[in-house]
């Protein structure tokens, strides 16, 4: 069995073809991927662990939207509280093939426990907190409470 | 020129974690694409190569961003697979932003037994 990651590099740079510098240009470009990949978060809480998956915070005028990585979780794996103004995302990823027999070639992916804690700017409504899980991405939309939201204030001049 | 616009158009593309697992006789490629529905994924094996591209759905919230993890783009990977390989045995299938590949091997390359004769 052999089966080895393919990279064709006339597909990728299709006008580097007569370029001499062109094998190195993709060298840098390799290396800068090396470190742009995301393995470490930016921003995590006091009891996370090292290995979490990949958040993304918007801040609208209405509400909060957390975005969140979770590939190959169900719904029951997960849970997301929030007390007050910070929310929680727990899960547990599972390894589907622990308990069969094969063997790893390659293992890229993470298995395990995780959490990640967010503090929120602002108070938010725990009421009206809608979380939904499509395609391995979680998606929390936070409304910001009435006395949080920015206002609009009209100044008339007379 | 047009066709170098045509690239720099194009939404960046990156390899997202793989596993590749073996049992039986299969091998079972499986792929991190989360944001990927079914109708967003194309597999094509051309001859010994095999490509694999997600397109996540693009759907921005409104707001500015606090947090940016997540890497913006698709998915593109590429293996090469040998003759062990049974073209008319790839199954693909995929669930909750997990892509995954069964390979199957050719009968000729699965373990035997030889039983011996006793004369």
């Amino acid at each position: 069995m052999a089966i080895v990651r393919w990279k064709n590099r006339d597909l990728a740079y299709p006008w580097d073809k007569n370029d001499p510098w062109a094998d190195f240009k993709n060298l840098q470009d390799e290396i800068n991927d090396l470190f742009n990949i995301d393995r470490y978060p930016e921003a995590t809480g006091l009891f996370d662990r090292s290995i979490s998956p990949a958040i993304d915070v918007l801040e609208g005028d209405h509400q909060f939207t957390v975005i969140c990585e979770l590939p190959g979780l169900n719904q029951k794996d997960l849970d997301v509280s929030i007390a007050s103004n910070i929310l929680t995302i727990k899960g547990e990823k599972k390894d589907e093939n622990i308990n069969k027999k094969g063997k790893y070639y390659k293992k890229e992916s993470w298995t395990g426990n995780f959490q990640r804690t967010l503090s929120l700017p602002a108070s938010v409504d725990p009421e009206k907190i809608s979380a939904q899980l499509t395609d391995g991405i979680l998606t929390i939309t936070l409304p910001k409470k009435e006395e949080a939201k920015t206002k609009q204030i009209t100044v008339n001049i007379k | 020129m047009a066709d170098r616009k045509a690239l720099e158009a194009k939404r960046k593309t990156y390899m997202s974690c793989c596993d590749i697992y073996k049992e039986n006789g299969n091998v079972i490629v499986s792929m991190e694409m989360p944001g990927v529905s079914k109708d967003n994924l194309d597999i094509k094996v051309d001859g010994d190569l095999l490509v694999i591209i997600g397109k996540k759905n693009v759907n921005q919230p409104d707001g500015k961003y606090m947090i940016r993890e997540i890497r913006d783009g698709d998915y593109q990977h590429s293996f090469t697979i040998d003759e062990t390989i049974d073209r008319n045995k790839i199954e693909a299938s995929i669930k909750n932003g997990v892509v995954s590949l069964k390979l199957g091997l050719k009968e000729s390359e699965k373990p035997r037994k030889i039983n011996i004769i006793a004369k």
